[in-house]
């Protein structure tokens, strides 16, 4: 599930006064912290220790790195399991929600069989009942490392800030001025074509996109998707701060971004009522030209 | 409209969070972390069966680590896969926040260690320790090893053994004194790659031929120095109790002379390393270069740039080595470079780039006894240079270019476990140490000798006895 760029971008960023911006290449995207801080140094001391920290995860995270928890769970024959990082479980017990909330339209294991996978999050181990299932964790690690990203830079002090995993997927914090961080959704085939203007914060935000004639593959039917371009999903940030040995965070940006990927493949009318029941949350929809509709946009009750 | 609102992150207290999914709508998509609550408190009734798990023909071994930092965090990591093991105590002087963090860890692994800022009464309350791992800053290791041993522990340290050959030669004393194991963290030295080549590929097959020359490098990227959150910041007093006359010290200890040995030591340490192991000689001369060409002087002493040739009396006849770190460039990365006049191999300790490639010069006897054992892959074909037409075109002004091979092991497990791993089998009588002191001594004394060649601007020598405890 590749995703393309999404077409999210802070709209005049220089006009937002003394905001500092710190860049890092991880996990084939750039990773950005944008922040405000009195003292430089200090701003980009604590984004380098949220970009060390980004790289923790890609070593644990990435199929792509050999020695990683994902390639281990992904070399499981049945029967057998595998001691797993904090971090590892919880992106796993996420995607396995996010599979079981979207009906399978969001499946780290694009069809290769998630359930087979056992979650123990009690003891930070991953067991297989069958072998072969390949787990890729592209629509959900970014976000999590956002949100993790996040959580260091307040524990820094840092509370004015925006971060971002190739601008899809996007945490505001607190904003620089006035009621929010002001972001764009565009075209993703034409940028300079601004769908919406939104003003954010303490937000979620993922971003999916297709180029034209790329497609994302449904992992219900194994068929190309047809009939959408992007899909955006902002969500509230909750601040529920639960004790350090008690459970899995509550991390927004990966659930954002687990259910924008998963938004690109469900039916309008799916997505309507999973905004319909669930507050705070918002979709924006852009469909082909052909489907003969321009964007659409769907929220959740009011909080 | 989302963030339109100005009342801030919605708040969740633990009331809702226990009354679960049903009564809270907005849980559905956070569902994960309240069912984990649930089972959490499930989980919490069975209390009583929640011993850490250990198979029963595993001996436990009772372990602490001095030092949570950085490196103190990659050894939990690993040592949390590692079975059998039982944190019994954590000790850091950064009580504020690497050691909360560490003890929080690893009591999610369900191990309940005590937390110490002064090993000293660490070492005299928990007497049911058998092995420390001492990750502390380089001039502290000398007097965390002893007293460590001397307490009766085994001890897996860090490299660079000290910072002086003075406190290394001390630690090498201590560990025959009191005859308990002394493992220092040249990890590569358990690492199945590296065993494999030096074993299989240069011990028994020898498909390098006589090597005349090895270079290596490690480049890293421009950093900012590393800070620390303000409100986390240790107090003054105890700072200057430790040896930090601030948190920029504390943090940057590497950069500062007394305390750590700079980039030639942080890095080139664990390459140098092999260079010696793979060539079977200790060098017998180095001619080195280096400045602080490029961070700030005000708060770094050590060198940021270092180029190193070695002179070697190798068994099979001399050979040179150079190796280069630089940190304000992190191309290519790191890697070393054997070449023999039958082979070339270029290898890492990435899984990721030169993760182990040889190349058979074409006069070399053929290597298909070794592809048929499994030691090397098949050959990969070299791009030839092709016309238009796709036909090759021997070009007589290079020489023809040699056949690619990969070497067919990697390591699967995070980068520490393997030579943690040996440590652990060794404290249980299993195995020998794969990088005893004495072994790590000998790196210590090539190593240490750079910065001093930087600062005679001249050549400087060996003798056989420099290596010797």
């Amino acid at each position: 599930m590749e995703d393309a760029a999404g077409g999210v971008a802070i709209e005049k960023p220089r006009e937002l006064g003394d905001v500092r911006r710190f860049s890092h290449e991880a996990m084939a995207t750039v990773f950005e912290v944008y922040a405000v801080h009195p003292d430089g140094a200090y701003a980009a001391q604590a984004a380098q220790a949220a970009f060390d920290l980004t790289d923790r995860l890609e070593r644990e995270l990435s199929r792509f790195v050999p020695n990683s928890d994902i390639s281990r769970v992904n070399r499981l024959a049945a029967g057998e399991s595998t001691q797993v990082t904090t971090s590892t479980i919880e992106c796993l017990v996420i995607a396995r929600h996010m599979f079981d909330l979207t009906g399978g339209a969001f499946d780290i294991s694009i069809g290769t069989g998630l359930p087979s996978l056992e979650l123990n999050p009690d003891d930070y181990i991953v067991s297989a009942t069958k072998a072969g299932v390949q787990v890729d964790l592209g629509g959900v690690g970014k976000g999590y490392a956002v949100d993790l990203m996040a959580e260091l830079l307040e524990e820094w002090g840092v509370q004015v800030a925006l971060v971002h995993g190739g601008f899809s997927s996007v945490l505001a914090l607190e904003p620089p001025a006035g009621g929010g961080w002001p972001l764009t959704l565009s075209d993703p085939a034409a940028p300079s074509r601004v769908l919406s203007r939104l003003s954010v914060r303490q937000t979620a935000l993922g971003a999916s996109g297709v180029r034209k004639k790329d497609h994302i593959r449904d992992p219900r039917t194994g068929e190309p998707a047809r009939g959408r371009l992007a899909a955006w999903v902002a969500l509230p940030r909750p601040s529920f701060v639960h004790p350090v040995d008690e459970g899995p965070r509550v991390a927004a940006t990966a659930v954002a971004d687990a259910l924008t990927t998963a938004f690109m493949l469900m039916s309008t009318e799916e997505i309507e009522a999973l905004c319909a029941r669930t507050p705070g949350l918002e979709a924006w929809l852009l469909p082909e030209p052909s489907e003969g509709t321009d964007l659409l946009h769907f929220e959740g009750p009011a909080e | 409209m989302a963030g339109e609102n100005d009342k801030g992150p919605r708040k969740l207290d633990r009331r809702e969070v226990l009354m679960g999914l049903s009564t809270v709508p907005a849980l559905g998509l956070f569902g994960y972390a309240w069912n984990k609550q649930r089972q959490h408190q499930s989980a919490k009734l069975a209390e009583a069966v929640a011993v850490p798990s250990a198979s029963p023909d595993v001996q436990v071994v009772n372990v602490a680590l001095l030092g949570a930092g950085a490196q103190g965090q990659v050894l939990t990591d690993a040592m949390i896969r590692i079975p059998g093991l039982r944190f019994r105590a954590v000790c850091d002087i950064w009580t504020e926040y690497n050691l909360r963090r560490v003890v929080n860890t690893l009591k999610r692994y369900k191990h309940e260690p005590n937390a110490y800022e002064d090993y000293r009464e660490m070492l005299d309350k928990e007497k049911e320790l058998d092995a420390v791992m001492v990750a502390t800053p380089d001039f502290w290791h000398e007097r965390h090893t002893i007293d460590c041993l001397k307490a009766g522990k085994q001890v897996y340290c860090e490299k660079e053994m000290s910072t002086t050959l003075e406190g290394a030669r001390n630690m090498v004393a201590a560990a025959r004194e009191t005859g308990k194991l002394l493992q220092i963290g040249h990890q590569r030295r358990s690492n199945p790659r590296y065993l494999h080549c030096y074993d299989k590929l240069i011990g028994e097959a020898k498909l390098l031929g006589r090597v005349v020359t090895v270079n290596g490098q490690w480049n890293r990227g421009v950093t900012p120095d590393l800070g620390a959150p303000d409100r986390y910041a240790i107090p003054a007093d105890r700072l200057k109790k430790y040896g930090f006359k601030d948190m920029h010290q504390f943090r940057n200890w590497r950069w500062y002379k007394g305390l750590g040995g700079g980039p030639i030591v942080d890095l080139g340490s664990h390459q140098i390393d092999i260079y010696s192991w793979f060539l079977g000689a200790n060098p017998s001369h180095v001619t080195a270069s280096g400045g602080l060409l490029y961070y700030d002087p005000k708060n770094h002493e050590w060198y940021d740039t270092v180029m190193v040739v070695y002179d070697y009396a190798t068994p099979l006849g001399p050979a040179k080595a150079y190796y280069q770190t630089q940190t304000t460039n992190g191309s290519q990365g790191y890697f070393e470079n054997f070449m023999g006049d039958q082979g070339t191999l270029i290898i890492s300790e990435s899984e990721l780039n030169y993760a182990g490639q040889l190349y058979r010069d074409p006069n070399a006897p053929a290597w298909d006894e070794w592809i048929q054992k499994g030691y090397i892959s098949a050959p990969q074909v070299q791009e030839t240079r092709a016309t238009s037409e796709g036909a090759a075109v021997a070009d007589v002004r290079e020489s023809v270019a040699p056949d690619r091979h990969t070497v067919p092991v990697s390591l699967k497990d995070p980068y520490h476990q393997p030579h943690l791993q040996n440590f652990f089998d060794a404290v249980r009588g299993k195995a020998k140490l794969n990088c005893p002191s004495e072994v790590a001594y000998e790196t210590a004394v090539a190593v240490l000798k750079v910065n001093e060649a930087i600062e005679a601007k001249t050549r400087l020598s060996f003798d056989a006895a420099d290596f010797k405890v």
